[in-house]
């Protein structure tokens, strides 16, 4: 087997030592790291997400690969940034105030990063100022909101009117979901963007991104 | 007129009920909320009033070592986490997350043990009220192992470290089993079920394979069927989310109702689940917490009412009440469109 399947494999499977191991024998025998990330990792990522919307995989699963994934991609991250390779784009990410699911929004999160977006997690119970200073001060170009509950997903507003009493909502695509979302709720709240899963949020993102 | 524990165990028994039976769940904010609307200074004036046939809840009382006010007996610790209307308490302490083997946890963990409680107090806790049918013991140590472990841990631990997940689930199950027991052997024939619940689905599929629920969960809670079983105790089962593919599983572990049938979730349509089922299991639950009663108006809700009455209730076999606790958000006027709709018409059916 040549040595991005084995990589791709592994990751699928979630060996985070075989991921480790192949990547850094790929990178001591030459092998560019923009190769690995481009044909190796992120092609694993999506195979992942296909399985798991094709109800072959579940959260477990999901979880371990893209921590295999992570490991890979941690050992790739100095080349990367000597390269000056740019990611997709930058996005802030957080399960909204008052709510702490952070099940789907880790997913989502994991499969954007595995896409070759940047992350910054904003973590759970992040309130709409939060997401302000990522816009603020990290130029985030996307702002993605997850909620579970009912009592919380309101809050998914008051962060898009904070972003636009600050002035920066038109910097940024705002997307959001989690359980009881719809798109429906996001036209009404005036959102960019709704996908009902991680993978569907990853061409969401692309989609967005490459529009604007 | 039947007594609520009648109404509940009519439908338990397969009979007619004079009306269907109705339960409430609820979050503390909510049924703030809900007595002030309604004028009520106790719950149990206004469940009364509202006509809703409450449970009555036993536990044992906690006597063991002393536990910190934001910690529970395992020494996970919580905060309260404020959502602008209420709080909902997080875990955020993991006393096992730091150990990597079954070994390291047995060398310097130490499980809660039911001599840490005390029993004696449960006869009294169900005393005067007889027209009430009685909820005790249970497990749902899934939930409990997330908090020791961390979620996403204990999600990978699944995939990764099946021998922890089994040892610290037969720990936490062998203690729900002796607290089970204990209850039982307390108010003998009083019991009229226990919970015996694990959340395994999502919004849209069930959370883990089918085969991790097959092997990792399902013997284990077997055990506590029989041991309620074997009591004369009904098996009430909980699981949110789309779970259909394992509700056969289910219904030949042995259990007797399922909750909370949320309809709006894939592959959970009501027509489907009581055509298929609806002849070895009872439903509870199905008015849906996530739109109707929200975002709904209680033109809505009376029409779901109605309609989980029809389709649900056919022939019997269903227990009216919210698919989880109903929160903050949802407006009392749908509440009590919710138990006014449920009384005129589950007279009727
Ligand atoms: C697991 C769970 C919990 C766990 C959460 C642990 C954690 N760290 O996440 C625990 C036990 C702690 C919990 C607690 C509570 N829960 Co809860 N929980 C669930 C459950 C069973 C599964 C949620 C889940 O993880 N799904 C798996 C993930 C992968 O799916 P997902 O989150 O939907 O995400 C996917 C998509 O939605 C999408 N997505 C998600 N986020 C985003 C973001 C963007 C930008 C995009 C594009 C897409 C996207 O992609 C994801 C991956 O495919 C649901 C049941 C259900 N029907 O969903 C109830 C559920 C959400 N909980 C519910 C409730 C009521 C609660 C509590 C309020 C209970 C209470 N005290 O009354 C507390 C609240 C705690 C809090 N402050 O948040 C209710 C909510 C109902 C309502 N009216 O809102 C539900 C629906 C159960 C029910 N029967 O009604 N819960």
């Amino acid at each position: 087997m040549e040595t991005l399947e084995i990589i791709r494999k592994a990751i699928i499977e979630g060996q985070a030592k075989e991921v480790e191991q192949h990547v850094q024998a790929a990178l001591d025998s030459g092998m560019k790291a923009t190769t690995i990330l481009y044909d190796g990792l992120i092609p694993a990522m999506a195979e992942v997400g296909r399985l798991y919307e094709e109800g072959e995989y579940f959260v477990p699963e999901m979880l371990i690969a893209a921590r295999a994934m992570k490991t890979g991609l941690g050992l790739l991250k100095p080349f990367l940034v000597e390269g000056n390779v740019q990611p997709l784009g930058k996005v802030a990410i957080a399960t909204v105030q008052g709510d702490l699911h952070d099940i789907g929004k880790n997913l989502v999160s994991l499969m954007l990063e595995g896409a070759g977006f940047e992350i910054v997690d904003l973590g759970v119970n992040a309130e709409p100022q939060k997401f302000v200073d990522a816009v603020q001060q990290q130029q985030v170009n996307v702002v993605a909101m997850s909620a579970l509950l009912t009592t919380t997903m309101t809050r998914m507003k008051d962060t898009i009117t904070a972003l636009d009493a600050a002035g920066v909502r038109g910097k940024v695509k705002v997307i959001i979901g989690g359980a009881p979302i719809t798109q429906a709720y996001a036209d009404e709240i005036g959102a960019d963007g709704y996908a009902p899963d991680a993978s569907q949020a990853v061409n969401l993102t692309k989609r967005l991104l490459a529009a604007s | 007129m039947m007594t609520s524990k009648e109404r509940w165990l009519a439908v338990l028994h397969r009979e007619k009920p004079d009306r269907i039976p109705m339960d409430y769940w609820a979050t503390p904010e909510a049924t703030e909320k809900l007595l002030r609307h309604t004028g009520c200074d106790c719950f149990e004036t206004m469940a009364d009033k509202l006509h809703i046939d409450y449970l009555v809840n036993v536990e044992p009382v906690y006597v063991g070592p002393p536990v910190a006010n934001d910690a529970d007996t395992f020494g996970c610790r919580f905060v309260e986490m404020d959502y602008g209307h209420g709080i909902y308490r997080e875990c955020v302490y993991h006393p096992l997350a730091q150990y990597d083997s079954v070994e390291a946890i047995e060398r310097s963990y130490s499980w809660p043990s039911p001599d840490w409680y005390d029993y004696r107090t449960i006869p009294q806790q169900i005393a005067g009220k007889e027209d009430h049918a009685v909820r005790g013991g249970g497990s749902e140590p899934f939930l409990i192992y997330c908090r020791l472990r961390g979620l996403e841990q204990a999600y990978m631990d699944l995939a990764m470290q099946p021998e922890m997940v089994g040892y610290c689930l037969d720990k936490l199950f062998d203690l729900a089993y002796e607290n089970t027991r204990r209850i039982y052997e307390q108010i003998p024939g009083r019991v009229t079920f226990s919970y015996i619940a694990e959340d395994l689905g999502s919004q849209t599929s069930l959370l883990f394979s089918p085969e991790t629920i097959r092997t990792v969960f399902f013997p284990r809670m077997k055990r506590m069927m029989d041991l309620a079983h074997e009591a004369g105790v009904y098996v009430f089962t909980h699981s949110d989310g789309s779970i259909r593919e394992i509700i056969p599983d289910l219904i030949a572990l042995g259990i007797d109702l399922l909750n909370p049938i949320q309809w709006r979730c894939k592959g959970m349509e009501r027509q489907a689940l009581k055509r298929d089922f609806g002849e070895q299991v009872i439903f509870h639950g199905g008015v849906d917490n996530q739109v109707t009663l929200a975002f709904g108006t209680p033109d809505d809700v009376r029409r779901e009412v109605q309609d989980n009455i029809d389709i649900l209730g056919q022939n019997g076999g269903y227990i009216l009440a919210p698919c989880h606790n109903i929160q903050e958000i949802s407006p009392p006027e749908n509440i009590v469109a919710l138990y006014e709709a449920g009384y005129t018409y589950g007279q009727s059916s």
